[in-house]
């Protein structure tokens, strides 16, 4: 209950901030503006909005989450607001589940929105056929989105904004150099594929979201697909969230 | 506050200019001169973070820019290869581009060897496209300066066993078949048609076909069946837009 109270001001704070507003804007206006290349993509306008659009929900969601969750619980500290919270009882781990559960809620808002829009100019452009991979891919993105933004909240609970944004940033980038890490492991002596393969596992697998190649082709991913990426967000979101608490609960704030 | 202004306005009236003149007198790079620097898109996909798709698709809007300039001037696409290598590197699902960039190197590039390796990569990445397996097909039976019959009739049966192959396709692996010598299998493939196709005409050509086939294998001349196709060339016209 405490949990769903943090969360509710969180995502109300994030929402009056300017930059998902900026963002919302910048996307849909975006979205607009690919139309004007459309022609001269002679014959793959519809492949061009897909992607493009898809892109710009993803990307737009990662500088939501590096621009406010990189300092979510870093400008509590630095303002001392926080004192205040963790004088009540309320447990760290609750405070940090509230923090990520309103800041994903926002950006789910955000990639919410840009999805819908998505679905609309496709369907003024008559493929309104595209509507349901789309908005699949839209999820899967909001997936992807809640896990950098759990990696983001914990970052932010032990150390600066500036390294917070640098560290979730080097892991988003593992994160979608995991298969390719896989394949290096194949070329390198035993103990350094092993060493590789583990690293790989460890970063989250953000490829596992990646269903935007369908979605350029107006085709659904499998219900499987979709419950993998569930579970597996859910998982790593709870480990990533649990390893925060840890940390968090070991820090001094004199 | 009104000198900051009256700067500003002159300051940026002077970049304008200095930017509209570095346009029009400075050498500019071509459109594909830093995709030229990537080894290839298996080495570019990495950087894309998850976006391969999208950058598939920025790069084909310059492969149609590249193509139109070059079309209208000197008809030479010496990037084209390399782009639609990378390209298709990128995005291995994207067809059209397979299908474009194989025949302007083949029509207009007159580099056949480049297109039939394209081809032969979406098919290898798209082994299941019948709309692909057509276009393979078609590349090899309007080869400039002489058709390929049999590996066009090969890639038309193939685009035939697609759940996406075109209609077209049965008649056309027939049509290969039998004006490559194959009378036996091209008699087959026309009876497919006779029975399966929902167009008299179809069924009637077939007939047709079928009548000169058979007569052409008991009387052991091949010459009433198989005729030799006009050679193909491509006479490019430059355009004056």
């Amino acid at each position: 209950m405490i949990a769903v109270l943090i969360a509710r001001n969180t995502f109300r704070e994030a929402t009056r901030d300017r930059v998902l507003a900026g963002m919302a804007i910048a996307g849909i206006v975006l979205l607009l503006f690919v139309q004007v290349l459309t022609p001269l993509a002679m014959g793959q306008a519809t492949r061009l909005v897909v992607d493009l659009g898809l892109t710009a929900i993803s990307m737009l969601g990662l500088l939501v989450v590096l621009m406010v969750g990189t300092s979510l619980v870093a400008k509590e500290i630095e303002r001392r607001t926080i004192f205040s919270l963790l004088s009540r009882p309320i447990s760290r781990s609750t405070y940090l589940i509230g923090k990520w559960a309103g800041l994903t809620g926002a950006v789910w808002a955000i990639t919410g929105v840009l999805g819908l829009s998505l679905c609309g100019v496709m369907a003024i452009r008559g493929s309104a056929a595209y509507g349901g991979s789309i908005l699949q891919a839209t999820y899967m993105a909001a997936l992807e989105l809640a896990v950098i933004t759990a990696v983001a909240v914990m970052f932010s609970a032990l150390s600066t904004p500036v390294l917070s944004a640098l560290y979730t940033l080097g892991v988003f980038m593992v994160g979608h150099w995991c298969d390719d890490l896989r394949a290096f492991a194949s070329q390198f002596p035993p103990t350094l594929a092993r060493v590789t393969e583990v690293l790989a596992n460890v970063a989250p697998n953000l490829a596992l979201f990646n269903m935007r190649a369908l979605a350029a082709d107006g085709m659904p991913t499998s219900p499987v697909h979709l419950g993998v990426a569930t579970i597996y967000a859910l998982f790593y979101c709870t480990c990533v969230l649990a390893l925060a608490t840890a940390a968090f609960e070991s820090r001094d704030f004199k | 506050m009104a000198m900051a202004w009256v700067v500003a306005l002159g300051a940026g009236i002077l970049a304008y200019g200095t930017a509209a003149t570095a346009y029009v007198r400075l050498p500019r790079p071509q459109p594909f001169e830093e995709l030229a620097y990537y080894p290839s898109g298996q080495a570019l996909r990495p950087a894309t973070l998850g976006h391969a798709e999208t950058a598939a698709d920025l790069a084909w809007l310059r492969a149609v820019q590249y193509y139109g300039e070059h079309r209208r001037t000197d008809l030479r696409f010496e990037q084209m290869a390399h782009v639609f290598d990378i390209l298709t590197s990128l995005a291995p699902r994207f067809v059209p581009a397979y299908v474009f960039g194989a025949f302007a190197m083949a029509q207009e590039g007159r580099e056949f060897s480049d297109a039939e390796r394209l081809m032969l990569k979406g098919i290898e990445n798209n082994p299941t496209s019948g709309e692909l397996a057509f276009e393979v097909g078609f590349l090899y039976y309007v080869r400039p300066g002489g058709r390929d019959l049999r590996k066009a009739a090969q890639y038309f049966e193939q685009a035939t066993r697609q759940p996406d192959g075109p209609p077209q396709a049965a008649r056309f692996a027939a049509f290969a078949r039998q004006h490559s010598g194959d009378l036996r299998v091209a008699f087959e493939l026309w009876k497919d048609v006779y029975e399966h196709s929902g167009n008299k005409l179809m069924r009637e050509m077939a007939e047709r076909e079928m009548t000169k086939i058979q007569e052409a294998i008991e009387t052991g001349r091949t010459e009433l069946a198989v005729k030799k196709l006009a050679t193909p060339h491509v006479n490019v016209v430059k355009s004056n837009h």
